[in-house]
C-alpha cells in the first residue's frame, strides 16, 4: 500500500538514505524510523538522496525537523541532495535552504561532509 | 414474553450445576414449539376453551353427575327390587337396568375424564396420586366388604348371595354391593385415566388409535358378559374376544416414552411407585383367586353381582394396568444407568440456548465472559472450566484468566501460564487435550489440585485466535468423544458472541469519536470568520473546506485601523486533529498579535517567537500575512514559508508574490526575522490578489496530475475581470472540474482580494462632506 521506501547505502562515514516514491503524513514515519536506526548505529552524517522522491508533504518536511538539532548537537548533520526541481520548490518555499545544505549532487554532498569533518 | 423464558432457562442454569434442568427440558419435548420457537403453556392452551364455556362446561357437569346419581339410585332400585321380591326381574326389566348402568357408568368415565384433563403434572405425580386414590377407595371398599363378614380358618363364606338366583340375601349386602361395586369401578377408571394420560405423552395418530382401540375392545367385550352368571366361566367367543385385548394391552404397555424425559431421582420416584402400585394392582383388583389376601374380600362377587360387565371391565383394567407396570418398571430399570448421559444432552441443550441468547444481548463482557466459562460445567462435559484471553480492560495482549468456574484463577495459574498454553494452540481451531495432567510438561499440577484432565480449545473469530476455553475433569482420562465435541461446539459460539460483543463496542466507540469529530469541526468553523469583511473599493471571498473533520488551515481578516485591514492565512504541518489544535493557537496570537504589530513581518516576527513555544519541533506553520491600506492604496504582504500569493493586474499582467521568508516554528532564532522580506504594492484598480493552501496547488487528479500554479494564474486571469466572488467561484469551479470525482486529499483554503479603486459615488460623497464642513 505504501508507496514510499528508504534504502540504506553508506559511503565511508556517510550514511546515505534513498528516499523513493512520496514522503506525506503517511509515509513519514518510514523516514522517521529509518533516521532513528541511524542515530542509534551512531552515524549521524546522513545524506539523504532525493533523486527518486516525487512528492513531499509538509508532514515530510517536518521529519527533517524532528532530528537536525539532535543530529547537530552530536557532531552530525543532514544533507539533502538531488532533489527533483518540483520537491525543491517545496523546500525553498519554507525556506529548507536556510537551514539545510540541500545540494544538486549526492558527490557534492558527501564532499560537504568530507570537507566538514577534515575541519 | 421471550425474554422471561430466557431468565427462566438461565435461573435454572445458575440454581444448579450438575443438577438436571428438568423443567424446560420437559417443556420442551412435551409442549409443541410454535414457529417463533416460543414454548407455549401446555395447561393454558388446555384451559383456554374450557375457560370460554365455563358456564356451558359447568353446566353439564352437573347434568352428566346429576345422571350418574340418577342412574346409580335406579341400579340400586333394580337390586332392591330383587331382593323384596326374591326372584330375578323379567329380562326386559334387566336390559333396562342394563342401559342405565351402562349410561351412568358412562357418563362416570366423562366426569373423571374432565376432572383429570384439567391437570398437567409429572409421571411419577401421577403415579403417586393413583395409588393415593387408589388405596383409600379400596381400603373403603374392603372397610365395608368386612362388615359383618364371618372369617374364619377353614371356612370361607360368601358374600351373601343365593346360589340359584345370585340374589343378594340380605338388606346389608344390596347396600355393601352397591357401595364396593361403585368403589372399585371408580378406582379401575381412574386407573385407566392415568395409564391413558402417561401413553399418550408422546401423541402420534398410532399411538391414539391403539390406545381408542384397547379402551373399545374392552368395552365391547365386557358387554358380551352381559347375560354371563356370576361366577360362570367365559364361552370361546369371549375368550377369543379376551385374546385380542390382551394383544392390544400388550401393544398399549409399551408406550413409554415418558421414561426418556426423566431425571434420575425422578426414574428412581416412578420405579419405587410402579412396583407398589404393581403389587397393590394384585391385591385390589387382581385378587379374583383367593380372597382372603385381597384388600376388598369378595370384591368381584359384589361387582359381579352388581352388574356383570363393569366386573369384567375393571378386571381387564387390573390386568392392563399391572401389565403396564410392569413394563414400565423393567423400562425404568434399564433405563436408570443411561439417565446421566441424558441429563447431560438436556443440559447441554440449556446452556447451548443460554449462550445463544446472549449473542443476540445487550453486550455486558464481564456476564459474557462469565456465562462462557460455565458452559461446560453446565452442560456437564467438564468438572471445572476457564476462559483466556488477552485482558480487554488493560489492553495488553498476555493472555490472562478472565472468568472462571468452580476453580479459583489464583489456583489455575499456580499449576499453568496461560499464555504458554495458549501459544501451543494450533491456529486452524482445534483443540489440545491432555489425557493425563500430572505428566504434561506443561503443567504443574500437585497432588492437591484434583486435575486429572484438560481440554483446551481455541475460541476463533475471523481466522484469528481471541482466546481460549479451557475444560478440566478430577480424573485422568476424563474427556470423552461426546464432551469434547460440546465444548468445542461452546467455542464456536463463544467467539461469536465474544466478536459481536467487540465488534458492538468498536461501533459505540467509533460513533462516539465522530459525534466528538463534529463537535471539534463545529468549533473549528467558528474560528474562521462567518464572512469576508465588505471594505470600501475592494470585494473579497474567501472559503475553507479541511480534508478531515478538521484541519490545519486558517484564514481571518482584522480591522487594525480606520483604513487599514489585516488579511492572513496560514497553513499548519501535517492533518487532522494535532494540526487543529495548532490552528486554533494561530487564531489566537492572530487575533491578539495583530493589532499591536506596526508591519507584516513585524507580526510574523512576534508570531514565530510565540509558537516557539509550543510547536512540536516537526510541526511548522506557513503564513502570509498583509496589510491593505485604503487611504494609501497599498498592500504589504509578508510571506512566511507559505505558498507565494497570486497576482494579476488589470491588463493580465500575472505572477507569483515569492518573497523570501522561513516558515514560522522553523527557526526559534534570529534567522526567522533576517529572512523575511516584505513587498510593498501599491494597488492599482483591477489588482486581484489570491491566497491559497498548498491543498489547492498540490491536489492531484487520477492521472496523478497536479493542480499548479500555472492553472491557477491562468484561471485567474480568465476571470479577472469579474469581482472577488466571481473569481473564487470560478477558480473552485475549475478545480472541481480538474479534479473530477476525487476526494480533497488535503485541507484547501482559498482567498480572494479585489481592488477595484474607490468608486466614484464615494468619492463625490467625500468631496460633498468636505465642502459642507467648509
Amino acid at each position: 500500500m505504501s508507496n514510499f521506501s528508504v534504502g540504506f547505502r553508506s559511503n565511508g562515514t556517510v550514511q546515505i538514505l534513498d528516499l523513493q516514491g512520496e514522503l506525506d503524513a503517511h509515509t513519514a514515519a518510514e523516514l522517521e524510523a529509518a533516521i532513528q536506526k541511524c542515530q542509534k548505529d551512531n552515524r549521524v552524517h546522513i545524506l539523504v538522496n532525493g533523486a527518486n522522491l516525487m512528492y513531499i508533504s509538509s508532514a515530510g518536511l517536518g521529519v527533517f525537523m524532528a532530528y537536525i538539532e539532535e543530529l547537530r548537537e552530536s557532531g552530525g548533520d543532514i544533507k539533502i541532495a538531488a532533489l527533483q526541481p518540483k520537491v525543491y520548490n517545496v523546500f525553498d518555499l519554507l525556506g529548507f535552504p536556510m537551514l539545510f545544505d540541500i545540494v544538486e549532487t549526492e558527490e557534492g554532498a558527501v564532499s560537504k561532509f568530507e570537507t566538514a569533518s577534515a575541519d | 414474553m421471550r425474554a422471561v423464558y430466557i431468565a427462566c432457562t438461565r435461573k435454572h442454569l445458575l440454581d444448579g450445576c450438575n443438577k438436571a434442568i428438568p423443567v424446560p427440558v420437559e417443556r420442551h419435548f412435551s409442549s409443541p414449539v410454535s414457529p417463533s420457537g416460543m414454548p407455549e403453556d401446555k395447561p393454558d392452551t388446555i384451559n383456554k376453551p374450557a375457560r370460554k364455556s365455563r358456564l356451558s362446561l359447568r353446566g353439564s357437569m352437573i347434568l352428566s353427575g346429576l345422571m350418574v346419581v340418577a342412574a346409580f339410585i335406579l341400579s340400586m332400585g333394580f337390586h332392591f327390587q330383587e331382593w323384596t321380591t326374591g326372584e330375578p326381574a323379567s329380562n326386559t326389566v334387566f336390559l333396562l337396568f342394563s342401559a342405565v348402568a351402562t349410561v351412568g357408568l358412562a357418563g362416570w368415565w366423562t366426569l373423571i375424564r374432565r376432572f383429570e384433563g384439567l391437570k398437567d403434572t409429572s409421571p411419577a405425580r401421577k403415579l403417586w396420586t393413583l395409588l393415593v386414590s387408589g388405596g383409600i377407595l379400596m381400603t373403603v371398599a374392603g372397610v365395608i366388604a368386612r362388615i359383618g363378614r364371618i372369617s374364619a380358618p377353614g371356612l370361607e363364606l360368601g358374600p351373601g348371595f343365593d346360589i340359584n338366583t345370585g340374589i343378594a340375601l340380605t338388606f346389608p349386602t344390596v347396600i355393601k354391593m352397591g357401595l364396593i361395586s361403585i368403589a372399585m369401578a371408580t378406582f379401575s377408571f381412574l386407573l385407566m385415566q392415568r395409564l391413558r394420560s402417561l401413553i399418550l405423552v408422546k401423541r402420534s395418530r398410532s399411538s391414539e388409535r391403539n390406545w381408542r382401540l384397547l379402551l373399545g375392545l374392552m368395552v365391547a367385550s365386557s358387554l358380551t358378559t352381559l347375560f354371563m352368571e356370576p361366577g360362570a366361566s367365559p364361552n370361546d367367543w369371549q375368550n377369543v374376544a379376551m385374546i385380542v385385548v390382551a394383544v392390544f394391552m400388550i401393544v398399549n404397555a409399551f408406550r413409554l416414552s415418558w421414561i426418556v424425559f426423566l431425571s434420575f431421582k425422578e426414574k428412581l420416584a416412578a420405579l419405587g411407585l410402579c412396583l407398589v402400585l404393581g403389587i397393590f394392582l394384585i391385591f385390589s383388583l387382581g385378587a379374583t383367586f383367593n380372597s382372603s389376601v385381597a384388600i376388598v374380600p369378595g370384591g368381584f362377587d359384589y361387582l359381579e353381582h352388581f352388574f356383570m360387565p363393569l366386573a369384567t371391565f375393571t378386571q381387564l383394567a387390573g390386568v392392563f394396568g399391572m401389565m403396564y407396570c410392569l413394563t414400565a418398571f423393567l423400562s425404568l430399570l434399564f433405563h436408570l444407568p443411561t439417565s446421566g448421559d441424558y441429563e447431560q444432552r438436556a443440559g447441554e441443550r440449556a446452556t447451548m440456548h443460554s449462550l445463544a441468547a446472549l449473542v443476540g444481548q445487550v453486550f455486558d463482557a464481564d456476564r459474557l465472559f462469565a456465562t462462557i466459562a460455565a458452559s461446560p460445567v453446565e452442560a456437564g462435559s467438564a468438572d471445572a472450566s476457564w476462559l483466556v484471553m488477552p485482558d480487554p480492560d488493560t489492553g495488553s495482549l498476555r493472555q490472562h484468566i478472565v472468568a472462571s468456574h468452580n476453580l479459583d484463577p489464583d489456583r489455575i495459574e499456580q499449576f499453568m501460564d496461560p499464555s504458554e498454553l495458549v501459544d501451543a494452540l494450533s491456529d486452524d481451531g482445534t483443540g489440545l487435550l491432555i489425557r493425563e495432567a500430572a505428566a504434561d510438561h506443561r503443567l504443574n499440577v500437585g497432588s492437591g489440585d484434583r486435575l486429572g484432565s484438560l481440554f483446551v480449545v481455541p475460541l476463533m473469530a475471523r481466522d484469528e485466535r481471541i482466546g481460549a476455553l479451557f475444560a478440566a475433569k478430577g480424573v485422568v482420562n476424563g474427556f470423552e468423544r461426546d464432551d469434547i465435541e460440546t465444548i468445542s461446539i461452546f467455542a464456536a459460539q463463544a467467539s461469536v458472541a465474544i466478536d459481536n460483543a467487540r465488534l458492538f463496542e468498536q461501533q459505540v466507540e467509533k460513533e462516539r469519536l465522530s459525534r466528538e469529530l463534529s463537535i471539534a469541526r463545529e468549533v473549528q468553523r467558528k474560528l474562521l470568520p462567518q464572512e469576508a469583511p465588505k471594505l470600501r473599493g475592494t470585494s473579497m471571498a474567501a472559503s475553507s473546506v479541511p480534508a478531515q473533520e478538521v484541519g490545519g488551515d486558517y484564514y481571518d481578516f482584522v480591522k487594525l485601523g480606520d483604513d487599514r485591514y489585516g488579511i492572513i492565512i496560514a497553513d499548519v504541518s501535517g492533518k487532522g486533529t494535532s494540526a487543529a489544535f495548532y490552528m486554533a493557537e494561530m487564531q489566537g496570537i492572530f487575533q491578539s498579535v495583530s493589532r499591536l504589530a506596526s508591519s507584516p513581518s513585524d507580526f510574523l516576527h512576534h508570531a514565530n517567537l510565540a509558537l516557539a513555544q509550543s510547536l512540536d519541533r516537526n510541526v511548522f506553520i506557513s503564513a502570509i500575512y498583509g496589510i491593505l491600506d485604503l487611504k494609501d492604496e497599498t498592500f504589504t504582504i509578508a510571506r512566511a514559508g507559505h505558498c507565494p500569493a497570486a497576482t494579476v493586474r488589470l491588463d493580465g499582467e500575472s505572477r507569483l508574490i515569492r518573497t523570501p521568508g522561513l516558515g514560522l516554528g522553523l527557526d526559534r532564532g534570529d534567522l526567522f526575522q533576517k529572512s523575511l522580506v516584505e513587498e510593498h504594492i501599491q494597488l492599482a484598480p483591477g489588482d486581484v490578489f489570491v491566497l491559497y493552501t498548498d491543498g489547492v496547488v498540490e491536489s492531484r487528479n487520477r492521472h496523478n496530475e497536479e493542480y499548479g500554479y500555472d492553472r491557477l494564474l491562468e484561471i485567474v486571469d480568465e476571470h479577472r475581470h469579474e469581482d472577488a466572488d466571481g473569481i473564487h467561484a470560478a477558480v473552485l469551479r475549475d478545480m472541481r472540474q480538474f479534479l473530477g470525482a476525487e476526494d480533497y486529499d488535503d485541507d484547501m483554503t482559498l482567498v480572494v482580494l479585489k481592488w477595484h479603486g474607490l468608486p466614484l459615488d464615494v468619492l463625490s460623497s467625500t468631496e460633498t462632506t468636505l465642502k459642507e464642513s467648509t
